[in-house]
Order: C-alpha cells, then structure tokens, then sequence
C-alpha cells in the first residue's frame, strides 16, 4: 500500500502547478460522534469527506493526500497505512469479499484511497476498547497535529529530492516563501470541544505549522475549542464552526477546496472574530486576564500559592498587586478616622478630603 | 584631618627588599631598603608630584603598587613600581597605603588649585586608582535613576520638542487634570510611566559625537563659477587637528592670503584632493601655493608614537613574521598591506590613517593593551585564549519543570459542557453504535463492489424539498442551502474587513477635525485611566483623595467624548442639509426627483461612540470599582 501514497505522481509534478498535500485530521472521538449521530453520522461524513478528497485528487494528478484519526487515545494513521497493520487488514478481511479494486466504474486511486481508509477505520473502531471510551471524554489532536506535520515534512524533501533533476530543489522548510514546491496544508475536523490539557501541544503544533507556512483549517461540526480557532488564525488557514452539519459536503467543496496559490486570489470564508484567550495551567479555565509566571511564562488565573510558579517552582514577586483595590477606600476611612476623630460621617464620593 | 599614624609596609623595589612608608609630615612617600645605611638608596616621592595611582586587582596573587612621579621641571613621569611582600597581610597594607596616599592627594587638590595637572587628567587617574578596587559610584548613574529622570524638567521638554504628539496629549492632559493635583503632581504621574522614554531621551541627548572625516564633509558648491561653501570654527578645530599639513600650510601663507581666499582655493586644489584620497587628474587646475606641499608629510608623528608603544605579542602582527619566514614565505602580501608610496591605493591609505587619528584621539573605554606587561590582570583575561582551556563552568539558571498533567488531574470539576455530556453516555452504547456504524454493510460496500459514493453522501437527486422538510437527513436541500448562506456570509464578512482598511474608510465619515479630537480625547482619557489604576491600585491611603477627584476627571473624560459625539452630530446634520438643499435646488431647477437615503450620510454620534466604546467601557469599568470599593467600606454611593 505504501506504494501507492502518491509516488507514482512524482514523475508528473515537473511541469504545471504546483502540487499540494492535502492532510486531513480527523477527530474519531467515539463519545462526540455518538451525540453527533442522530444528525450525522460518522458513516455519513466520511462519505462526504471521501468526495472531498476525491476532488483534491481530482484538481491536479500530482496531488496527494493524507488522513489521521485523533481517537480518544491515540493518533492513527488511516491513509497511508502503516505497513504494520496491513497484515491484518488481510486477515479480517477474508469474511467479506476482498475489494475489487479494478472496479471499471471508478478511478483507481479513488478506489485505492476509499479501500484503504475505510479498512483502517474499521481496524481503529473495532481494536478501540470500552474501558479506553470510559476513561477518556477527549481526543488526541495534538497527537494527530504532529503526525500531520511529521508526514508533510517527510513528503516536501521527498517531493524536492524528487524534482531536483529538472529543477533546483527547493524546500520548503529552507524557503517558506516559495511557490514551487509542495503546498501542504492541513483539514482538521473536530467534533469534540474541551482541548484544554492539550493547550501547549497544540499550540506548540500550531506555531510550527505557522513557521513552515502550513495553514491548518478547522471544519468544526461539534464541540467548540478556543485553541484550534487560535491555530487556524497563527497559519492563516480557515476556521468554520458549521451552522447545519448536514450540509457538510457544501462546506468542504466551497470553503476547503482550494489550495493556497488558489487562496491568494480568493476571499476565505473564515470566522472573523477570533478567540485569543489561553487557558491557566492552574485549573485549565480559559482566562481574560491572568498572570504569567516571568521565568516560564506559565499562565494562571489566579496568583500561584506563595507567589511560587507550578510550573517552574521560581519564587515571583507580585510587585504592588498585593495592594487589593478594595484597600484604598479602606485606608482612607481609616485616614479619615484619624483625622475626623473617628466618625463615618463622610457620605457622598466626593466629600473633600484633608491632606491632598 | 585627624593626624594619620604613619602608615607603612613591607614592599620589594627594584627587585630588593625595604620598608615602604608615608613620613610624618605627609608631604612625601619614603621606601628604605632593608639594612640600608646611606639614604642614597632611599627612594622619595614628594606627595604633590604624584600624579597617577595603579594598584593591582584585589584579586590577584601580587600585590603591586604602582606610583606615576612627575617631578613639576621634568617632562616625563617617572613609574616606581613597589611589590609588596609581607607574609602577612601584603594586601592589608597596600590598601591602606594606596588610601592614605588617595586622602593625601585629593586634599592637596582641594587646597591648591595650581597643582601641576599632568595631561590634564589626574582626576581621571584618581579615578582609575580607586575603580581598581571599587566599582564606580557616580558617573552615569543620573539616566538610571527613575526620580531624577521625573523631575528633570529640561530633559522632558527637550523631549516633548522631539516629540510632538506626546507634547499634545501632556498639554491636553494638563489643561483637563483635576485642579486639586498640582502641576508637579501631575508632572510626576505623567512621567512616572514614561520614565523608559525619558531614560532613552537622555542617554541619546548625552551621548557626544565623535570626530568624523571633516573633509568629506565640507561639500563646497559651486554657484556662477564661484565656490561656494560653509565650513564652521568647528569643522576648521577638525581638519587642523586631522591634518597637520594643513595647519602648517596656513601658518605659512594665511598673513600673505586672506582667510576665505585661502580655504576656497584649499578646496579646489590638488592637496585638498590628495589628502581626501583621491586620484589626482591632470585637468585638476594647479595652485603653486599649495602643489609645493604636495609631496609634504601630512603626518603628526602618530605613526612614531605608535611604534614606541608596547604592543602585546599575541595580537602584535609584525611579532609572527619571523616565524613564518617573513616576506619570503607565503602568498604575497596583498596589495593594500604592502609598505610603499601612498600613491597607490590612496584612498584606502588616506581612509586607514584617517581612521587611526580619529580613533587617538578618542579616550578609550577598555584598558589600553599597550601598558606594560603583567600590570593589568584584565587585559592578560581579555588576551588569553580561551578555548584552550577546556570548557567553562555552565553558568545557566536551572529550570525545574513540573509535569504539567499533574496540577490538571486534581482539576475534575470545572469540565466543559461537552465533557459532562459526554460523561452521560454509555461507552459500550457508544462504541456499538459507531462500529454498527462503520459497519461495511450499512456503508454499503459489501457488495464487493466498492463504496457507492453518490448514495453514501445521501444528497437525493429526486427529492423535493416537500419531503425534505419532515425528514433532515445528511446532504438534504435545507442543510446545503443553510451551509452556502453561512459560507457566502464568511466571505461577505471577510470582504469587508479587507476592503475597509482604507484610509478614507478609517475616518468613518467624520471629519479629520473632529477625528483629531477624538484621538486626543481618546489620549488623555487613556493617561487618566491609567492615572487612576495606578492610584486605585497602590492601596496607598494618602492618595485617597487623589483618587477621588480622578474619578470626578474620569467624569468629566466622559462628557468630553460625548460633547465630540454631539458635535460630530451636528456635523453630520450640516451635511444632510446642505444635501437635502441640494436636492431641493435641483428638483426646482429640473423638476427632476432625486432618490436619497439621509442614512447613507457616515459619521455623527453613532460612530464616535462606536469608535469610544472600549473607552467609554474602561471608564465604566473604573467607576464601577471605585463604587464597589467605597460601598465596600459602607460609604453611600449616591
């Protein structure tokens, strides 16, 4: 199988557009797709996702794509697979009829990409235990994120090792700016909200894509988390919170088809308001305003326990912060105590006060 | 000064032993070699010809005190160098020695203001006596000192000229302070948040420019064949100083020539040229004054100087050429660095030998490498090469890191909405229904046959949208119609933000007077709230009142927005008049209607207060606090 993970486009790539490498993260959180289903099923959206990709292969033969599941307690790969688990693909595969992928009705490398990702879903699915639904609510984005950004890697210097003979080889991670080589980008669709513990990873993630020029698109159908908008909005890619999931394949084929050369030239359908809130290390709370540990840069929403970071243990002055508002008022009763003899008589806010 | 006790110390001279001491009358230093019968060989140094301290670092393993003598008649200051050795506190009594003698001397200073001041720097060489073993107290220490800075009321003006938006928002902000806070009050919070922008003010303003190449910086004009140039008393200080030819050529004609005659021909003629290090043409009109100084030395004896100071051998140059077989081996040295006439490459020697006397005549900041050897442990540091002495200790602050999972785990109770919904759930249920789900049977590529794509999507080409309504299923009409609308909005949305970052958009339909207003409003009402923060937050009791009559200004902040609102109000009514006029006009000329929306006139009060809604928010938000606050204290807020 690894063979056909786009290899064979190589040669086609010299001339034309460049191509690009399409990575779809998708969340395959068991506990946000059983809510999800009454309106869409998983069954469904791959469908609609598998069109999708179809389409992308469909723009320009040399393109490519990649396919992660951030499950509830790993992050798998569905296409390409693993040579690993393509044994037992074969194994389990023996009760149904083997796929006929010389099917005249369909494109072979659709059918190729189809066969293969709905094997390995199934091989995830049926391998995931209860006890791993039980314990865990979330899914591993950040996990999958990596993967992602591991695979484009390896796929840019494959692509400019390839390419070199007819045309100097150009990397993108050496030349974020250039225009030749392997468009990357990343899709993730989410379902389940609540990333919170997962925030450095993902924003570490979030940051490396931005760094290599990787836009990373969020189709959000469920759930709502802070920290994709946030990385959708570092690699200027897209951010879609779906207002009628059923309308998936609308929303993929309008607002995630085209690549960035095609971008540049196009108004993105992106969310404009965009939540930059972090979240504390202390208590996971996404936090307006909160403080940030000087050393570290650990944030917390409240003032650690003696001044002293959790994260770093570095003992942190508060400067003046200890002065609470409320004191002032308080002092200057007391002031006015002092001075008035000891009555509140003062009433109004603007009562003229001795001294300054 | 209370008599000091003799002071004295056992100290090496010349390689002997003997005593040093300061004798009773402290007029003089005194050292006695040991056994010594005939005072020939005692060395005395009158205190008042003492013209320069140096004292080995308190560091090192010898303790050496170094005395610069410049008897009034000689020329040049004599060194006495004394090692001191007793075994048992040699450093003890050097320092009490060296502080004695700095007492001695600064009190001589202090008396008599004729003491001969050698180079004109011995209050630098004090200095440099007594940086040996203390760090320097005084110096620059004015720019780093924040209350200085706030008080330097010369610095903030000259500051305010450099800067005039920020003269704009202090003058505003002073005409709309409180009355009860004075204006040194006022001064001081104003600036206490500016105290990085005064630091950089002022130590750019005192930072000193240098010498500079003062000939190619003359640029002489030439206007109706007539030349033309401007050269300051300063520039003429500079060009003497640079070329000592030149200094000679006019003590040797200027009585004959005048003054001005003589620099415009200076300019013009072929040594001004040479010494700028440009090539000399034949067309260049020759001045028989100033070609006989042509081939002239335009050399101050820097060059000698040089030669005669001790260069330290691991960056001497010339010290490897014997090693390396001198001009015989190796590549030739390239042409630039041979020795010869400067007609060669004359503009690479001028620049070079220009360089060399702008930078002798700069005092320099690091110990100069030319001192005798062995006298200064900084220099033989800064020589030393490191890397052949293995690796240096890590000096790194250690960062513990704890793992972050651990303060999380404890965290169960503040879980998101979707986490308790998914806690809800039944994780066998859950798991049966995705697998029953992904099942290939319900996909529907258990026919063999691969997945039917264009049934699996579910988009049903027959349907009508009458069925569709009772049953939303996946890719019905309703939900794809729904998802291009919210797409179509994304990129109207996005169009927007694009296409209103203009500069004409930005004023939203005010006036640039009124928009100039409302940023200055905008400005002072900002330095107030932050005035207020600071007051509010400082918990200091004394500024309560203080505080009180800055939340009376933030009142006031807020009429003065709202007068700009109403005043842009009116701006706007002017403009739908004079158009509605307009209208009039034309339909009673033409009987012609024209269509128009006053709503589509930009601007008034709508805008201001879009546009000063986070401020107005702030000031809300500060009058909130302080009311809480008082009400806290049980005072009656209304």
């Amino acid at each position: 199988m690894n063979a056909v993970d786009g290899s064979d486009h190589y040669e086609a790539a010299v001339e034309g557009p460049s191509p690009s490498l399409l990575v779809i993260v998708l969340d395959t959180n068991p506990h946000a797709w059983a809510l999800l289903a009454p309106t869409l099923p998983l069954s469904k959206a791959i469908a609609n996702i598998l069109v999708f990709i179809n389409a992308h292969l469909a723009v320009n033969n040399a393109n490519q794509v990649a396919v992660v599941a951030s499950h509830s307690h790993r992050a798998v790969w569905l296409y390409p697979r693993p040579p690993s688990s393509s044994s037992s693909e074969d194994v389990e595969m023996t009760n149904d009829q083997p796929p006929k992928l010389d099917d005249a009705n369909k494109y072979r490398p659709f059918a190729l990409i189809e066969n293969s990702l709905l094997a390995s879903l199934r091989d995830l699915i049926s391998t995931t235990a209860e006890k791993d639904v039980a314990t865990t609510s979330t899914t591993q984005m950040a996990g999958a994120l990596t993967l992602a950004l591991s695979y484009i890697n390896k796929a840019t210097v494959l692509y400019s090792d390839t390419t070199s003979s007819s045309k100097p080889a150009t990397n993108a991670i050496d030349a974020p700016e250039n225009t030749t080589g392997l468009q990357s980008r990343i899709l993730v669709v989410s379902v389940s909200g609540d990333l919170a513990h997962q925030y450095i990873p993902i924003m570490n993630t979030t940051f490396a894509a931005q760094r290599l020029r990787i836009p990373i698109d969020i189709l959000k159908l469920a759930g709502d988390t802070v920290f994709l908008q946030q990385a959708s909005d570092t690699t200027k890619g897209i951010y879609m919170h779906l207002r009628s999931p059923q309308g998936l394949l609308q929303y993929l084929m309008m607002a995630f088809l085209p690549d960035q050369m095609a971008r540049k030239h196009l108004v993105a359908p992106t969310q404009e308001v965009v939540d930059f809130r972090a979240a504390c290390f202390c208590h996971r709370k996404v936090v307006d305003v909160g403080f940030v540990c000087s050393i570290c840069l650990s944030i917390f929403c409240s003032p650690p326990e003696g001044a002293i970071c959790l994260t770093c243990s570095t003992h942190l002055a508060l400067g003046d912060y200890g002065a609470k508002p409320a004191v002032v008022p308080r002092k200057k009763k007391k002031k006015r105590r002092v001075n008035g003899g000891g009555g509140d008589t003062p009433s109004a806010r603007g009562t003229p006060v001795p001294g300054e | 000064m209370a008599p000091v006790p003799t002071i004295q110390g056992a100290a090496g001279y010349k390689k002997k032993d003997g005593t040093f001491s300061i004798a009773q009358d402290q007029k003089s230093i005194q050292w006695q070699p040991v056994g010594a019968r005939d005072a020939e060989k005692v060395v005395t140094i009158a205190v008042a010809n003492i013209t320069n301290l140096q004292q080995t670092p308190e560091a090192a393993a010898k303790v050496m005190l170094k005395i610069f003598e410049k008897p009034p008649d000689a020329s040049e200051s004599v060194t006495h160098l004394f090692h001191f050795n007793s075994p048992s506190n040699p450093r003890g009594e050097a320092n009490a020695i060296k502080d004695a003698l700095t007492n001695l001397i600064s009190a001589l200073k202090a008396n008599d203001a004729n003491t001969p001041k050698a180079n004109g720097a011995t209050s630098a060489a004090m200095a440099i006596a007594s940086a040996v073993t203390s760090k320097p107290t005084s110096g620059p220490a004015r720019w780093y000192d924040d209350a200085g800075l706030k008080t330097d009321i010369e610095l903030q003006q000259s500051l305010m000229k450099k800067d005039p938006a920020l003269h704009r928002t202090y003058m505003e902000a002073r005409r709309t302070k409180p009355d009860i806070i004075s204006d040194s009050q006022f001064n001081s919070q104003f600036w206490s948040t500016r105290t990085n922008i005064l630091r950089a003010h002022a130590v750019e303003s005192h930072q000193k420019r240098g010498a500079y190449n003062v000939l190619s910086a003359v640029k002489p004009r030439q206007v109706d064949g007539e030349l033309k140039m401007n050269i300051s008393a300063e520039q003429v200080q500079l060009i003497f100083s640079q070329h000592p030819l030149v200094k000679r050529v006019y003590d040797e004609n200027v009585p004959k020539l005048n003054e001005m005659e003589f620099w415009s021909r200076f300019f013009l003629s072929r040594l001004f040229k040479k010494l700028k290090g440009e090539r000399i043409v034949e067309t260049d009109g020759t001045d028989p004054t100033f070609d006989r100084y042509l081939d002239a030395s335009n050399d101050s004896g820097l060059d000698q100087r040089l030669l005669g100071l001790h260069i330290p051998n691991i960056i001497d140059l010339e010290g490897n050429e014997e090693n390396q077989g001198g001009s015989r081996g190796g590549n030739r040295a390239d042409f630039t660095m041979r020795p010869g006439s400067a007609a060669k490459v004359p503009i690479v020697r001028t620049l070079n030998s220009l360089s060399e006397k702008i930078m002798a005549h700069v005092a320099p900041s690091d110990v100069d490498p030319a001192d005798p050897i062995g006298m200064d442990e900084e220099t033989f540091n800064a020589l030393a090469l490191k890397d052949l002495q293995g690796d240096a200790a890590e000096n790194r602050i250690m960062l513990n890191i704890k793992e972050q999972s651990q303060f999380f785990a404890n965290e169960k109770s503040a879980v998101s909405a979707e986490a308790a919904l998914y806690a809800k759930q039944v994780p066998s249920e859950v798991l049966a229904g995705l697998r029953s789900d992904v099942n290939p049977m319900s996909i529907g590529n258990g026919t063999g046959r691969g997945l039917d794509l264009s049934s699996a999507i579910g988009v049903l080409e027959e349907s009508d949208s009458e069925d569709e309504r009772k049953t939303a299923h996946v890719g019905s009409k309703a939900s794809l119609v729904d998802a291009q609308k919210q797409i179509l909005e994304g990129v109207k949305a996005r169009r927007l933000e694009i296409d209103g970052s203009s500069a004409q958009t930005s004023l939203a339909g005010l006036s640039q007077k009124i928009f100039d207003r409302l940023t200055l409003t905008h400005a002072t009402t900002t330095e107030f709230l932050h005035h207020f923060w600071t007051i509010f937050l400082s918990g200091d009791p004394d500024r309560a009142g203080e505080l009180a009559k800055m939340v009376e200004t933030l009142e006031r902040a807020m009429d003065r927005i709202n007068a700009v609102a109403a005043d842009a109000e009116k701006e706007r009514d002017q403009v739908i008049a004079r158009t509605k006029q307009d209208i009039l006009d034309i339909y009673q000329r033409t009987q012609k209607k024209t269509k128009w929306d006053p709503k589509s006139v930009a601007g008034g009060e709508k805008v201001v207060k879009e546009m000063m809604e986070p401020t107005t928010r702030a000031i809300q938000k500060a009058m909130k606090e302080y009311k809480k606050a008082l009400a806290a204290e049980g005072i009656d807020t209304s």
